[in-house]
């Protein structure tokens, strides 16, 4: 597979502040990247640096094979962008701006951009000073969704749609992934990224702490386990493999296992009698939490 | 009802004062300051009868009466009834300037940017934000009056007496609210801080033009230019206190108007609801260039049209300037026709100077809003959109920078341009339009100075860029008052402006032309390399 997007070890300070630290991402043709990660946690940053609008104080960034600070107008013709906080001239109207960010690109307003409007139900008339936030995110995303690029980036496009938009623009985006274009979201609506992304990073602190698809993720991550047994299954309990055991019942218990020891507990417990047994794979919410907290220090075990 | 549509306007007013206490005491600081130093000076300059005599002949003159305001004083002359008739003027439009500024900080700045939905989402009145912004400006233009009149009484100037002092500082003060009011008014009915600043200057422009065109006429109708109120007062002659009545009463009337349009707009929207635009764009709006453009016509088009009247204005006295043989008919004996025409020109080309230099200053406004606003909008977030798109830094800057120079060299073509037309028209023999457009060959590069270097600032250190706007004002400064006041020829030289010859009297001087020229474009490369290589948001 070809890279379409490369980060190598990219670093970024703001005077004495640190907000990038060590970013290293690969994202490939076709794919669709998620980017989660608390706040100022370095996505935007990231992503700045990614357009050629900050300066990387080292590392480097490479997008089409083209330097991310050097090349960034060839890069851009190639390039579709929607900001988290889509800031509109207030004197233009909608309608206005997307015909100017297509033609920036050397595209017009197309049939395709007409149907955008009507998907998204924007009125193009108004001036951008009217717009509420989700109206002005609907015209940056109109405006990328409508011009024919080869790799998208959306930093949180959706914070001010409601959730009728926020379904036209998942759809949007699987059209894109259907077409083969590459697309980088970064979001903290993690139902949407578990949907949409093949691959996710999370970024904590200006540093990726992990890169990779969300079963490979879940792997690294502990399920949950509700089973009753017919003989008592306290014993599992002080398996270090097994984490937040409690018993409602000596025979019924819930409990998180890591997910390399699940063989064991399983053959464990059907020594022990299943009579009923769910397994639930962590949600990428778990994931997030599990990673977030561990800043704290006090759950440092319960990583991996 | 009262309370509650006014409920916390004490907490505002103090946040707002915690917010502004550093730009309040640079202002007043600055205001007092000048008015003492510039007293000090006056002491030193007229300290012979013979010197006063001089000078109030000159005062007398049409051209001096349309710079300064008229002088009344009769013989014998003190130094204070001098500085009095030549501060009034110049400083009053400084005093309106600074109110504009906080008038429109206090209200409609803070609806732009969103601060007002905060505040107003807690126990406050709809209308306290008003009400502070009216006190805080009570508070600067009384605190600036005070400090004022105290400075003046310790420079102590020959002729001066304590209720002249005070007169003018108070007078002063009533001066600012007045405009202060006025753009309090504009803020309720704009639909953006930018539109509230440009109808308060649109206003104080009227009113300073009709006061000169009184005057120079028949100042008895100067009464009822508003701006001429000040003028009115005789300081340290009759020192009549009726002018500050009037100046206060207007306020009220005007601050009582203001709320009431405040009570039936919304929250961040001016009184005229924005109506539906074009679905789509015009063919011609293709980049960044194009864009500036659109953004900027409306503001463009009136500073031009704004210089064309000032210039238009200022030409139409020529008439009256030119005429030396009616204040002194022996004049005609002496010289003869030709040589009376030869005289005449004389004094009119020496105003035209001064006025020139006036509208390079005024013209440089334009040109240098529209180079800071790649900074201001950067930080308003509006680029993020552009730099994402194949617009490379250094075609946004160029563009930028050709805005800029576009509406300022248009702004300084058109003030020599009214001022030739309108000079000519009542002029019995007429100056020919090339001879007045040496003033603007001359003054074209100065201006082209001081664009590169508010490019410098914003390409290079954009924290400072505001300071960009000491040079237009020191340029005034120095080239209006400087020659009143005896400025070392360093001091005059301290901004571009200075650094032109005396056009159109004389043939452009080419050196300092060229010279100019080279170091604005220096600059503006400088700035470019700086803008393209260095990172792009600020917050
Ligand atoms: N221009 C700047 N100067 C100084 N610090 C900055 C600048 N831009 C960002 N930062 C800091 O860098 C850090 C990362 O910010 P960034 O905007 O990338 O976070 P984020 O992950 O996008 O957060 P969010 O989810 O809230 O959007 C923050 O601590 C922020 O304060
Ligand atoms: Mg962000």
């Amino acid at each position: 597979m070809t890279e379409v997007l490369t980060v190598d070890h990219l670093q970024k300070r703001f005077g004495q502040f640190q907000a990038l630290k060590d970013i290293s991402l690969t994202i490939h043709a076709g794919e669709v990247f998620g980017f989660i990660g608390p706040n100022g946690a370095g996505k935007s940053t990231t992503i700045r640096t990614l357009l050629g609008i900050l300066r990387p104080t080292a590392g480097h960034a490479t997008i089409f094979g083209l330097d991310a600070w050097r090349d960034a107008v060839k890069i851009h013709r190639r390039l579709a962008y929607v900001p988290g906080d889509v800031n509109l001239w207030p004197n233009l109207t909608g309608g206005e701006v997307i015909d100017f960010l297509l033609r920036l690109n050397g595209q017009q307003h197309s049939a395709r951009t007409d149907a955008l409007i009507q998907q998204f139900e924007l009125d193009p008339a108004k001036k951008a000073r009217t717009y509420s936030k989700g109206n002005r995110q609907k015209v940056a995303l109109i405006a990328a969704f409508s011009s024919d690029a080869e790799l998208y980036i959306f930093d949180e496009p959706t914070s001010g749609l409601d959730p009728l938009m926020e379904e036209v623009f998942q759809q949007q985006v699987l059209a894109l992934k259907q077409a083969g274009k590459s697309v980088l979201l970064s979001s903290h609506i993690l139902s949407e990224v578990e949907r949409m992304c093949d691959r996710i990073a999370i970024i904590r602190q200006g540093t990726i702490i992990e890169v990779g698809s969300l079963s490979e993720m879940r792997q690294l991550s502990r399920s949950t386990v509700h089973v009753t047994t017919q003989q008592p299954l306290a014993a599992i309990a002080d398996w270090p493999t097994v984490h937040q055991f409690t018993a409602s019942t000596p025979t019924q218990a819930v409990f998180a296992v890591d997910a390399e020891a699940m063989g064991q507990v399983m053959a464990t417990l059907s020594q022990l009698g299943i009579v009923a047994l769910t397994t639930t794979p962590p949600t990428l919410e778990d994931l997030f939490l599990r990673y977030y907290n561990s800043e704290a220090g006090h759950d440092d075990e319960s990583l991996r | 009802m009262m309370t509650n549509r006014f409920a916390n306007t004490w907490a505002i007013l103090r946040l707002d004062l915690r917010h502004d206490w550093l730009k309040i005491t640079l202002w007043i600081g600055g205001l007092a300051g000048l008015m003492v130093i510039a007293a000090g000076k006056f002491g030193g300059i007229y300290s012979t009868q013979q010197a006063l005599v001089s000078i109030a002949e000159t005062l007398k003159t049409p051209a001096m009466v349309a710079l300064f305001g008229p002088f009344t004083a009769t013989p014998p002359y003190a130094v204070a009834v001098i500085y009095g008739a030549e501060m009034m003027v110049f400083m009053g439009l400084f005093a309106a300037m600074m109110n504009v500024y906080f008038a429109v900080h206090a209200t409609r700045a803070e609806e732009d940017s969103g601060t007002a939905e905060l505040i107003l989402a807690r126990a406050v009145g709809r209308q306290s934000q008003l009400a502070a912004a009216m006190l805080e400006l009570v508070l600067i233009n009384v605190a600036a009056g005070c400090l004022e009149a105290l400075g003046l009484q310790a420079a102590n100037m020959a002729g001066s007496n304590a209720a002249g002092d005070w007169l003018f500082g108070l007078g002063l003060a009533a001066f600012g609210l007045m405009f202060g009011a006025a753009a309090l008014l504009a803020a309720q009915v704009m639909s953006s801080a930018r539109g509230a600043t440009t109808l308060s200057y649109g206003w104080l422009g009227v009113t300073f033009i009709a006061r000169m065109a009184t005057d120079v006429a028949n100042p008895d109708w100067t009464w009822w230019t508003f701006f001429g109120w000040i003028e009115k007062m005789g300081l340290y002659t009759t020192n009549r206190w009726l002018p500050v009545g009037l100046m206060l009463g207007f306020s009220v009337v005007v601050l009582a108007i203001a709320v009431t349009v405040a009570a039936t707009r919304d929250i961040g929207a001016g009184i005229v609801s924005p109506r539906p635009g074009r679905r789509t764009a015009r063919a011609w709006l293709q980049g960044p260039l194009t864009l500036l453009v659109r953004l900027e016509r409306t503001s463009t088009l009136i500073w031009w049209l704004g210089l064309f009247i000032l210039g238009a204005a200022y030409g139409s006295i020529f008439g009256t300037v030119g005429d030396l043989v009616k204040s002194n008919p022996m004049l005609a004996k002496l010289l003869g026709n030709s040589g009376v025409t030869a005289a005449n020109h004389a004094v009119i080309l020496s105003l035209a100077n001064t006025l020139t230099v006036i509208f390079a200053v005024v013209a440089t406004i334009p040109a240098v809003t529209t180079l800071l606003r790649l900074n201001t909008e950067e930080r308003q977030g509006r680029l993020e959109l552009l730099h994402a798109a194949p617009v490379s830094r250094l075609r946004l800057f160029s563009a930028t920078v050709i805005q800029a120079l576009v509406s300022g060299t248009a702004a300084l073509a058109l003030g020599v341009l009214g001022m030739a037309v309108a000079g000519n028209a009542v002029m019995t023999s007429p100056i020919s339009l090339a001879r007045f457009m040496r003033g603007f060959v001359g003054y074209w590069p100065a201006l082209l100075v001081v664009c590169g270097l508010a490019a410098l600032l914003v390409g290079c250190w954009p924290r400072w860029q505001r300071l960009i706007w000491l040079v237009p004002v020191y340029g005034v400064l120095s080239k209006y008052l400087g020659p009143m006041l005896n400025f070392p020829d360093w001091a005059q030289r301290l901004t571009p402006y200075g650094w032109v010859n005396a056009v159109p009297q004389h043939a452009v001087a080419w050196p300092p032309v060229a010279g100019m020229v080279a170091l604005g474009v220096a600059f503006l490369v400088i700035a470019g390399i700086g803008y393209r290589r260095r990172d792009l948001t600020m917050n």
